[in-house]
């Protein structure tokens, strides 16, 4: 005959094996969840440090003169632009210097042919490895009449005045 | 069948079901965290910032330009937008207007890629 006795014991070991089992699943998703949305905040930081650099090298002196960027696009100084760049954003609080790294490229339109074509501006240094995760930060530049067209600038550029883009990767190595 | 000790079976049941509910707050604000930091990741802020800066730069150096470079800056700004921003972008400037005794230019301003949209007339 079925004895009906020990019927909370068997109660008590099913409770106990679906709270194993959920503190088991929730402690696995908890925490492989947190990883990745962590991830996403120093992205952001980063992005606006890049941002504000550019923004910073986009300011002039004083009122009329070129700023920094500007003056490094239009005479193709890419060297002058990354030591400048970086010695912005790693700049720190506690003096030492913070590890980041940077490439640019230049996006312009060629009016002739009416396509957009970019030329590298800053190559990327030997800890690029393509598997980093790195930001982009972009800035408008607008150029004056170029008068000659300094060295290295594609020949498809035209020496009018006119708008380029500056687009800069930045990643931590 | 011996009924005492129940008290302490379902206190026990109702710790574990509140210790759940804590570690679903724990699992739903590391969610928070990556929502909000994708949301300030796609949000075009310093794009839109730096269209209006190009923009005022425009219309301040298009005093001195004739109309073909004009029409040229404006061409570049607005198809390398599309190229490498996605994003149509459209702007013009009108006539000085008095505004409060100082004659100033209405600008217009207009930005979307597909997921924010930004319109903005500006007297500068």
């Amino acid at each position: 005959m079925v004895n009906d006795a020990g019927q909370l014991y068997t109660m008590e070991g099913v409770a106990a094996g679906v709270i194993m089992l959920l503190a088991a699943y929730i402690v696995v998703s908890t925490t492989s969840i947190y990883t990745t949305g962590d991830t996403h905040i120093p992205d952001m930081q980063l992005e606006q440090l890049g941002s504000d650099v550019l923004a910073m090298m986009d300011t002039p002196d004083t009122n009329g003169t070129t700023s920094a960027l500007e003056t490094f696009v239009s005479t193709n100084n890419g060297t002058g632009f990354n030591s400048t760049f970086l010695s912005y954003c790693n700049a720190t609080t506690r003096g030492t210097l913070d590890n980041l790294h940077m490439s640019a490229n230049i996006t312009y339109r060629d009016a002739n042919a009416n396509k957009i074509n970019e030329y590298p501006f800053v190559a990327p240094d030997n800890t690029w490895t393509g598997r980093e995760s790195a930001v982009r930060a972009t800035r408008w530049v607008q150029l004056p009449k170029l008068s000659p067209k300094p060295v290295g600038m594609p020949g498809d550029m035209r020496t009018d005045p006119q708008a380029v883009l500056v687009e800069v990767l930045l990643w931590r190595a | 069948m011996n009924e005492e000790g129940q008290w302490i079976v379902l206190m026990g049941l109702l710790v574990a079901v509140a210790l759940f509910f804590l570690a679903l707050i724990i699992n739903q604000s590391a969610l928070v965290g990556q929502t909000t930091a994708e949301g300030v990741l796609e949000f075009p802020k310093n794009d839109i910032r730096d269209l209006r800066e190009a923009v005022f730069d425009y219309v301040d150096a298009a005093g001195a330009l004739d109309p073909i470079e004009r029409v040229d800056i404006e061409k570049d700004i607005i198809t390398i937008s599309l190229e490498r921003k996605n994003a149509v972008v459209q702007f013009g400037n009108g006539t000085p207007q008095d505004v409060s005794g100082r004659w100033l230019r209405p600008v217009d301003i207009h930005y979307n890629n597909g997921v924010t949209v930004y319109n903005e007339t500006v007297y500068y």
